[in-house]
């Protein structure tokens, strides 16, 4: 499925902020969990656990006892359970749009992506506005676009939340 | 001109005529017949060999005797005489005596003779249609004579016993033989000396003739009353108190009239009047709405008149709008109004009237009601960029650095001179529709991400960094 899910998991993010869900599954794979994993360090998501069909008892993060083991019979059941935030009766997650889909890779190396968070369009991504930010896969991992230029690295554009 | 010679040939033909005509006869042709001989030869009617002489003689007046000294003399004493001290002395008793030294020197100016040759009756098509004589007005040609008093700036409403006397007063008019109230007494018909005395003290003989013609008065009295026709009262008819109503005057000036249908005016401190009345604006406006207009919005605002009068205001979309109705259209101006105080206070009014005048006023009052504040960066420029439509209308705002100025369409671009923000760069890239325009901007302004709100939401501490590096002051 690769960057697939990850587009799919923006739209479902997106829609269930705005339907002021408190919590919402996503497929539970390793892209995906990276990638909320880098949402839940901007603060942009409230926890992530991972679970089954059920929602877990205490979305804390950690497996409780009563969750059951991952096994090849039950893997393709497993969800990641994402808590939403609001602040001031308003989603902090207001937008998540793709920028890379299966048929269009857009990648940003570094330079581009200082002009980027600077505010400067360059070729398909759109320079970042108040309060947006920008998902990267790198070589590092899922990081935050300032992230990645801490770390002096680019990657494939993901997508852009704000 | 002749075609068939030229003006150069006839030069040619003139100059070679002249020639030989000098010197046969110098004198005899003044320099004036040459000229006009000369502008003759240009004419192209034919030359006439002599003056032209009327076919049929006329008759002069003096062969006729017409003109005779004696006779002109003696039709002007007929006809134009002088005026006879008698008519003189008249004429003092009619006109003042600036007239009558102007109708003198009128006189002395026409000579009569003057009028018996030359003065004539005109007959001819532009005769003026009368003989003006000026004694009488004539409304088409003359001014309207306004010889009339003035109203009497005294006169008032009557009261009630001057109504009633002036009531009677009319009333007299038609009353004819004797009312009751003026009938005889008992006393009318005794002899003199017994008038002034009580009737105790009358003699008896004279009492008693006294009553006997007293009854046989009142009895006639009765007779003549009674025997009087209904229609035959000579009292006011249905003209006279319809004219009564309508004519008569309500006011103590003896139902003078006037040129002028103009009443004085009431005076300014009108008597029993005064003090009645308060005026209801406040004395803190120190007379800026002396008609009332802001008293409304100062208690909904808590802002002053000064403050009010002190805000910027712009009447930035008008148009006129119609409701069509089985009876036509009813149309009305239809006026959008922005007002800031230049400070981050920004409020957008509408309203319609039939008068463009009161949709004016009524769109800028509801303006100045609705301001909210405006959130600025830096009291500059706005937070971020921001879009927000309306309609078809979408409207994108970026914020800008410092001395970017306005470059915003010019309805945002007054109402960022309203708000006080003074860089911005917008765009319309849709509708372009003004009513939607504006409303979409001022949403916009209204609706600006807050950065400090946002970074409450995702846990994380901010720090603006224009204003830690150079201790803030970077502009």
């Amino acid at each position: 499925m690769g960057i697939l899910s990850i587009v799919n998991a923006c739209s479902h993010l997106q829609n269930a902020s705005r339907a002021r869900f408190g919590l919402t599954s996503i497929p539970s794979t390793k892209y995906n969990l990276r990638l909320v994993l880098a949402m839940h360090r901007a603060g942009l998501v409230s926890s992530v656990t991972r679970g089954g069909p059920r929602p877990p008892e205490e979305p804390s993060g950690t497996p409780s006892e009563a969750d059951e083991a991952v096994t090849s019979a039950n893997v393709a059941t497993r969800r990641l359970w994402v808590g939403l935030k609001y602040w001031n009766n308003e989603p902090v997650l207001r937008k998540m749009t793709p920028v890379s889909k299966p048929s269009r890779l857009v990648t940003a190396t570094v330079p581009e992506l200082e002009k980027v968070a600077r505010g400067f369009h360059i070729g398909q991504v759109k320079g970042l506005t108040l309060g947006e930010t920008l998902f990267l896969s790198t070589d590092r991992g899922i990081l935050e676009v300032r992230e990645a230029l801490a770390r002096k690295t680019g990657g494939l554009v993901l997508c852009r939340v704000s | 001109m002749s075609i068939a010679r030229p003006a150069a040939r006839r030069l040619v033909c003139l100059s070679a005529a002249a020639a030989p005509g000098a010197a046969a006869a110098p004198a005899t042709r003044a320099p004036c017949q040459q000229a006009a001989v000369f502008a003759h030869q240009f004419h192209s009617s034919p030359q006439l060999s002599a003056r032209r002489r009327p076919r049929f003689a006329n008759v002069r007046a003096a062969d006729m005797g017409l003109m005779d000294d004696k006779q002109i003399d003696q039709f002007t004493k007929e006809k134009f005489p002088k005026y006879t001290p008698e008519e003189i002395e008249h004429l003092r008793t009619k006109y003042s005596p600036e007239q009558i030294a102007a109708l003198e020197a009128g006189e002395a100016a026409i000579d009569p003779r003057d009028l018996t040759v030359q003065g004539r009756l005109r007959v001819d098509p532009y005769t003026m249609p009368y003989i003006d004589d000026f004694a009488e007005t004539q409304p088409i040609i003359d001014k309207r004579a306004r010889n009339k008093e003035a109203p009497d700036p005294h006169a008032r409403f009557m009261n009630m016993d001057e109504f009633t006397e002036d009531l009677i007063r009319w009333a007299d008019k038609f009353q004819t033989g004797e009312v009751t109230g003026t009938l005889k007494t008992l006393a009318d018909f005794v002899p003199e000396q017994y008038k002034k005395t009580p009737e105790g003290q009358w003699p008896g003989d004279v009492r008693e003739a006294a009553h006997k013609s007293f009854q046989l008065y009142l009895e006639a009295e009765v007779s003549k009353q009674a025997g009087k026709d209904a229609d035959d009262t000579a009292g006011p008819t249905d003209a006279d108190i319809l004219q009564y109503i309508l004519e008569r005057s309500a006011m103590t000036d003896g139902n003078r009239t006037t040129d002028t249908s103009l009443a004085h005016g009431l005076p300014s401190k009108v008597p029993g009047v005064a003090g009645l009345y308060k005026n209801a604006i406040d004395p803190e406006d120190k007379g800026l709405d002396d008609i009332g207009v802001y008293q409304d919005l100062k208690r909904r605002t808590g802002l002053s008149v000064a403050e009010i009068l002190g805000l910027q205001s712009k009447k930035i979309v008008h148009r006129f709008v119609a409701n069509q109705t089985r009876l036509g259209k009813v149309r009305k101006a239809s006026v959008m109004f922005v007002v800031g105080n230049g400070n981050g206070w920004l409020g957008i009014g509408e309203a319609k009237s039939t008068e463009p005048g009161i949709a004016a006023l009524k769109a800028r009052l509801m303006a100045i009601r609705t301001m909210q504040p405006i959130r600025r960066y830096e009291n500059r420029t706005i937070y971020g960029s921001v879009t927000s439509k309306v309609s078809g209308t979408v409207v994108k705002m970026e914020a800008r650095p410092p001395g970017f100025g306005l470059r915003v369409p010019h309805r945002i671009f007054e109402m960022c001179r309203a708000a006080g923000i003074y860089d911005l760069a917008a765009r319309i890239p849709r509708s372009r529709n003004p009513m939607n325009t504006v409303k979409a901007a001022y949403w916009a302004l209204t609706h600006q991400p807050d950065p400090d709100e946002i970074a409450m939401g995702r846990g994380k501490k901010l720090v603006d960094v224009r204003k830690v590096y150079y201790g803030g002051d970077v502009y």
